[in-house]
C-alpha cells in the first residue's frame, strides 16, 4: 500500500526535483509559541512584551509568538502538523489534542509537576488532552458560554433571579419578547454560541447523539424530542428570526444594539460593555445555563499549549512550559486576561483574578458541569466531523424553522450514523 | 526538452542559415519549447504535482497528521449517499448560474449606458469599476455590516420608507440568504462584466448602426443584429472567466454565512474547507473539491471548441 | 434640437440608469466610510439616523495607524502584488507567445495544460503546496506567496495575452526576420511593443488578484510584520467574536484607495487589452 511519504518521495523527487529537502535541525537557539489570537488583547500582550522577553533573559533562547486569526487556528494547526514545519508550540481548543494526537509529544510529566503545585486538575478535563494515558496539552483556562443577560430588563417583567430551568426561562422569555425585548441565542453556522447552548440543552433533556463506545448512535430518543420540541417553543415565543442565520458575531452586536435581553457567550461581551458601552453593562450579568429534567451543563472549550513532534528539542520547550505554568507565571498572566479564561487548576479555585469583578464567578462555578462537544462520545475524529458538519445545530435549526421533529431527527441520526460507523 | 522532427518545423525564412547554435535556437519549435519551459516547469511544480497529489488524497482514508489509507472510490460513494452534499451541489449550480445571468445583464446595460456620450464618462467609469478591485475581503466586511439583521441600513431605510413593518433577516433566512449572498457577488462581478462589454461596444463602427438605421432597423433590431453578433466573443470570455471565479469563491460566503442557515448556503469550496479542514479528514475534503471539476471541465471544453473555431 | 422631449429620452436612457448604477455601486464604499468615522456609541445605536455622521470622529484611523502594522501591511500588499504581476506577465507572456504565433509539437497540450491550471480547486492545493512552501522553507516570508500566487496568475495572463498577440498581423514579423532579426528580437522588438496595451491589461489583472487574494495568504502570512492587508485586517481587527467595526471600515477604505489610484491610470489599457483578443475584425 503505498504511504503518503511515499507519494511525496516519488512525485517530490520527480516533478520538484528542485526542492530543497529540509535541513537538519539546529540547536534550540530559537522558539516559537503560536496561538489564535486572544480575544483580550492585554493577554497576548503581556505574553509577548513580559512574559517572553524574561525567559529570554533567563535561558538566552530567542523567543517568538505568532498569532493566527480567530477561527484560523485549525487551519495553521494543520498546516503545521502535515507539513512538520513551523512553531512548536501550539494552542489547542477543543478537542484538538486528541485529533492531532499522533503529532503531539507526551507532556504528562509537565502536566503532572503543574497538578502537584497548583492543587490537582479538573477532571472533567483529562477527556479533551488525555489521550490513551497521555497528556498531550496543556490547558491554561477554560473559555465559557454561558448565559448573558439585561438585569434591568428582566426586572421590569418581574424576573429579579435569572431563571433555573428552561422552562422557566421560556416564561421570562415570552414576557419579555412581548415587551419588544426578544431573546437572541445563534442557531447559524458559527463556532462556538451555537454549540454553547444547544449542546446544554440537549443534554439537559437527556438527549446524547452517540454512545460512550463511539458506535451506537443513540440520538433517535424521546429525550432528543422533547429537547427539540422545547427549542421549537423557545424559538419562536422568545426569539426573532434572524437568529438562524447569526454567525458569533451577530449576538454581541444585537446586545449592543439593545436589541436582544438574553443570550448565550463567552464573557466577551461584558469586557466590551466595560470599554466602550459602560451604560449597557451597568446592566449586564452572567447566569448559569438553566437546568432540564436531566441536569445541568455547559460546553467545555479548554485552551491549552501543546507540544509538536518535529520540534527540534523538545526537552528545551517543556522547560518552557513548565516555566510557563509555573505559579509565578501562570498567576500573572491569567490575571493580565481578567478572569476571561477559568482555569482547570483547583488551587486557583480562590484566586485573586476573580475577586475584582464577581459577575465573572459564574464562568468558574460552570467548570463543573462542563463536558465537551459531542460528549459522551469519544473526543476523536467523528466527533470533529459532527460539529464541523453542524449535525447538531442543524438539527435544532430545521425543528425551529417548523420541520417536524421525527424528520429532523432521522435525518441527524443518518449523518451520525455515517460518521461513527466506519471509524 | 521536446525537439521535433525538421519537418514539422517551418523552414526558416532566412536561407542557407548555418547549423549553429543560433540557428537550433531559431527553429521554431526549438525557441517555441525554450520560452515555455520556465512557464511549465514553474506551473508543473507548483500546480501539476498539488494537483496530482490531491487526487491520490481523494483516494484514501486520510485523516489529518496520519497515514492514509488507500480506500478507492469509497469517498465519492460516500458523498454521492450524501443529502448536503447534493444540496451543495444545488446550492453551487443556483449561485453561479443566477449571479452569471444577473451580472451579464447587469453589465451590459452598464455598458451601454456608459457607451453613451456625456460629461464625466470618464470619471464615471472609474467609479463604477470599484466594487470589483477592492479586495473582497474588505468588502465583505462591509457588506456583514451591511446586512446585519440589528443594523442593516437596508431595513433601516425599508422600515422608515414605509416599505416593510419590521426589518428582515437577510442572512438568517434560510430563502434570503442565498439571494443576499446573490447579490453581493452580482455587486462585486457586473463592473468586470459591464468595463469589458463596454470595450466591445467601442469596438463597433458607427458605419454599421447608420447602415442598419438606413435599412429602418429599429433600436432592439439593431441591438440583436448589429450589437450583439460583435461583442459575442468578448461576452463569452468574460462569462468563463466570471464563471470560474464564481465557482470557486469562498471567501465571500464564508464570512457572510459561513453556509448556514442549516447549510442553505453551503457550496463546494466551503464544504470542501469544512471537511478537509475542520474535521481534519484531508481524503474527504479533496474528494469534495475535486468533484467540481467535471463541471469545470464542460467549460474546458466550451472553451477550447470556442478557441479552436477563432 | 435640444427640446424638452430630448432632455427626457436622455434622462430615461442615462442619467436615470446611471444614477442607479452608481447609487448601488458606490453604496458599500459611502457605508465604509461613514462607518468609519462614526463614534462606537452611534455605530451600535438604532434610535440614530443611520446614514450620517453626527459626531464624526477619526479615533478608528489613529487606531489602526498607531495600533496595528497598516502600514507595513500595505507595503506588503503592493510589494507582493508588483512582484507576482511581473513574474506572471514575464512568464506568461513566455507561454502565451509561442502558442499564439508558432508551431511546434505538443502545442495543444500545453494549450490544454495551461486551460486546465486555471481550474484546479484552490482547496484541492494548499496543503500540498504548503508542503512544498515548507521544504523550501519559506514559510512567513513573502517569497512564499510571490511564489505560489503566479500559479493561479500565469494561466490567465497567457489566456488573455494569446488573444493579443493573435491580433497583430504576422506579415509585420517575417518581414523582421528577413531583415535578418532572430525570433527573440522579432518578439521583444516589434510583436511585444505592439501589444503593450495588452501586456499592461493582463498585468492590471494580475496585480488585481493578487492584492486580493486570502486563502494561500492565510495559510503562509502567520505573522503579523509579513502580513498583507486583507489578510491583516482581519485576522488583526476581528478577535473572538468581537469585530473592530470602525477600524475595520477604516482598513478597508485605506486598503482599497492604491488599487483605485493604479486602476484610474491604467483602465484604458486594461479594457483595450482585455478584449483586443476576442474583437478582431
Amino acid at each position: 500500500m503505498t504511504t503518503r511519504r511515499d507519494f511525496l518521495k516519488v512525485t517530490g523527487g520527480a516533478v520538484a526535483g528542485a526542492l530543497v529537502p529540509r535541513g537538519a535541525s539546529a540547536a534550540p537557539k530559537a522558539m516559537s509559541v503560536v496561538r489564535e489570537s486572544s480575544f483580550i488583547k492585554p493577554f497576548d500582550d503581556y505574553f509577548s512584551k513580559t512574559l517572553l522577553p524574561e525567559y529570554e533573559k533567563l535561558t538566552g533562547i530567542k523567543m517568538s509568538y505568532e498569532a493566527t486569526s480567530v477561527g484560523g487556528m485549525l487551519t495553521r494547526l494543520t498546516t503545521i502538523a502535515e507539513t512538520k514545519s513551523g512553531p512548536e508550540i501550539a494552542m489547542t481548543g477543543l478537542n484538538q489534542a486528541l485529533l492531532f494526537d499522533n503529532s503531539l509529544v507526551d507532556v504528562t510529566d509537565v502536566a503532572n509537576g503543574i497538578g502537584k503545585q497548583l492543587g490537582g486538575w479538573h477532571e472533567n478535563v483529562l477527556e479533551v488532552v488525555v489521550s490513551k494515558g497521555k497528556w498531550k496539552a496543556l490547558p491554561w483556562g477554560n473559555i465559557g458560554q454561558l448565559e448573558v443577560y439585561r438585569t434591568d430588563w428582566f426586572k421590569e417583567v418581574g424576573v429579579t433571579k435569572f431563571p433555573e430551568t428552561w422552562e422557566d426561562l421560556l416564561a421570562a422569555g415570552r414576557l419579555l419578547k412581548k415587551k419588544g425585548h426578544p431573546f437572541g441565542f445563534e442557531l447559524g453556522h458559527g463556532f462556538g454560541d451555537n454549540h454553547g447552548w444547544l449542546y446544554p440543552l440537549f443534554w439537559s433533556y437527556g438527549g446524547r447523539e452517540v454512545d460512550r463506545d463511539g458506535k451506537t448512535v443513540v440520538i433517535d430518543s424521546a429525550e432528543t424530542a422533547k429537547a427539540l420540541d422545547f427549542c421549537r417553543k423557545f424559538y419562536q415565543e422568545t426569539m426573532f428570526e434572524d437568529v438562524l442565520g447569526w454567525t458569533d458575531v451577530n449576538n454581541n452586536k444585537a446586545f449592543f444594539g439593545e436589541q436582544i435581553s438574553c443570550t448565550n457567550n463567552a464573557s466577551s461581551i461584558l469586557v466590551v460593555g466595560k470599554r466602550d458601552f459602560p451604560e449597557i453593562a451597568k446592566v449586564t450579568d452572567h447566569a448559569l445555563n438553566p437546568a432540564g429534567p436531566k441536569g445541568r451543563f455547559h460546553v467545555m472549550n479548554a485552551v491549552s499549549h501543546a507540544l509538536l513532534t518535529h520540534a527540534p528539542d523538545q526537552a528545551a520547550a517543556k522547560a518552557f512550559l513548565k516555566w510557563l505554568y509555573d505559579d509565578k507565571q501562570l498567576s500573572r498572566w491569567l490575571t493580565s486576561a481578567d478572569a476571561y479564561y477559568a482555569p482547570f487548576l483547583h488551587g486557583y479555585d480562590d484566586h485573586p483574578m476573580w475577586k475584582p469583578e464577581p459577575r465573572y464567578l459564574p464562568y468558574k462555578e460552570s467548570l463543573k458541569t462542563t463536558r465537551p462537544h459531542t460528549w459522551p462520545g469519544p473526543q476523536g475524529p467523528a466527533a470533529s466531523e459532527s460539529v464541523a458538519k453542524y449535525v447538531l445545530v442543524d438539527m435544532f435549526a430545521k425543528a425551529c424553522r417548523g420541520d417536524a421533529t421525527k424528520d429532523v431527527i432521522a435525518t441527524a441520526a443518518a449523518q451520525l450514523k455515517q460518521i461513527y460507523k466506519a471509524k | 526538452m521536446a525537439v521535433g522532427p525538421a519537418s514539422i518545423a517551418r523552414p526558416a525564412p532566412v536561407a542557407g542559415r548555418p547549423a549553429t547554435m543560433r540557428g537550433l535556437i531559431e527553429r521554431e519549435g526549438v525557441f517555441s519549447w525554450l520560452m515555455l519551459a520556465p512557464g511549465v516547469l514553474f506551473l508543473l511544480a507548483f500546480v501539476a504535482y498539488p494537483f496530482f497529489y490531491g487526487i491520490f488524497l481523494s483516494l484514501e482514508d486520510r485523516r489529518v497528521a496520519s497515514e492514509g489509507v488507500f480506500v478507492g472510490l469509497a469517498n465519492f460513494r460516500t458523498l454521492a449517499n450524501d443529502a448536503v452534499f447534493w444540496q451543495v451541489v444545488r446550492n453551487t449550480f443556483m449561485y453561479v448560474c443566477v449571479t452569471t445571468i444577473l451580472k451579464l445583464a447587469g453589465g451590459l446595460a452598464m455598458a451601454l449606458v456608459i457607451n453613451q456620450q456625456f460629461r464625466g464618462r470618464n470619471l464615471a467609469r472609474a467609479f463604477l469599476l470599484l466594487p470589483f478591485i477592492v479586495p473582497t475581503a474588505l468588502s465583505t466586511v462591509a457588506w456583514m455590516w451591511i446586512l446585519d439583521p440589528t443594523f442593516s441600513v437596508v431595513n433601516w431605510l425599508l422600515v422608515h420608507g414605509g416599505i416593510i413593518s419590521s426589518g428582515y433577516s437577510w442572512l438568517g433566512n434560510a430563502s434570503l440568504a442565498m439571494w443576499s449572498l446573490i447579490v453581493v457577488n452580482t455587486w462585486r462581478g457586473t463592473p468586470f462584466y459591464g468595463i469589458t462589454l463596454l470595450a466591445g461596444l467601442q469596438t463597433i463602427s458607427p458605419d454599421l448602426y447608420e447602415a442598419a438605421a438606413i435599412d429602418g432597423a429599429s433600436t432592439t433590431q439593431r441591438f440583436l443584429w448589429v450589437t450583439l453578433p460583435v461583442i459575442k466573443p468578448v461576452l463569452i470570455i468574460v462569462t468563463m472567466f466570471s464563471v470560474i471565479f464564481t465557482f470557486g469563491d469562498f471567501q465571500l460566503i464564508y464570512a457572510l454565512t459561513h453556509g448556514g442557515p442549516a447549510n442553505a448556503t453551503h457550496v463546494f469550496s466551503t464544504l470542501a474547507f469544512d471537511i478537509g479542514m475542520s474535521a481534519g479528514q484531508l481524503g474527504m475534503g479533496a474528494a469534495v473539491a475535486l468533484s467540481i471539476l467535471p463541471a469545470l471541465a464542460a467549460l474546458i471544453v466550451v472553451l477550447t471548441i470556442y478557441l479552436r473555431r477563432e | 434640437m435640444v427640446g424638452g422631449r430630448d432632455f427626457f429620452a436622455r434622462l430615461r436612457r442615462l442619467y436615470l440608469p446611471l444614477a442607479v448604477f452608481v447609487v448601488l455601486g458606490l453604496f458599500p464604499f459611502y457605508w465604509m466610510l461613514i462607518t468609519s468615522i462614526k463614534p462606537n456609541r452611534e455605530l451600535y445605536s438604532q434610535k440614530i439616523m443611520p446614514l450620517v455622521v453626527h459626531q464624526p470622529t477619526l479615533k478608528h484611523y489613529v487606531d489602526l495607524l498607531t495600533e496595528t502594522n497598516f502600514l507595513t501591511w500595505t507595503y506588503n500588499t503592493m510589494l507582493v502584488a508588483v512582484v507576482t504581476t511581473v513574474i506572471s506577465v514575464v512568464l506568461g507572456t513566455m507561454i502565451a507567445y509561442p502558442l499564439a504565433r508558432l508551431r511546434f509539437p505538443g502545442a495543444a497540450v500545453v494549450a490544454i495544460g495551461v486551460a486546465a491550471t486555471y481550474l484546479v480547486p484552490q482547496p484541492l492545493l494548499f496543503i500540498p503546496m504548503a508542503d512544498i512552501i515548507n521544504r523550501l522553507e519559506l514559510g512567513n516570508t513573502l517569497t512564499a506567496v510571490m511564489l505560489t500566487y503566479p500559479t493561479l496568475l500565469i494561466p490567465f495572463s497567457a489566456w488573455l495575452l494569446m488573444g493579443y498577440f493573435k491580433s497583430v498581423p504576422r506579415e509585420l514579423e517575417e518581414a523582421a526576420r528577413i531583415d535578418g532579426a532572430s525570433r527573440w528580437q522579432a518578439m521583444t522588438r516589434i510583436v511585444l511593443p505592439l501589444c503593450t496595451p495588452g501586456l499592461l491589461s493582463a498585468g492590471i489583472f494580475a496585480f488585481t488578484l493578487a492584492q486580493n487574494e486570502f486563502l494561500y495568504a492565510l495559510i503562509f502570512l502567520a505573522k503579523s510584520e509579513v502580513r498583507t492587508v486583507p489578510i491583516g485586517v482581519v485576522t488583526e481587527l476581528i478577535r473572538g467574536d468581537v469585530f473592530y467595526w470602525g477600524q475595520l471600515m477604516a482598513g478597508a477604505l485605506l486598503g482599497s484607495i492604491p488599487v483605485a489610484i493604479i486602476y484610474s491610470f491604467f483602465v484604458d489599457y486594461y479594457v483595450a487589452g482585455l478584449t483586443a483578443g476576442a474583437v478582431k475584425s
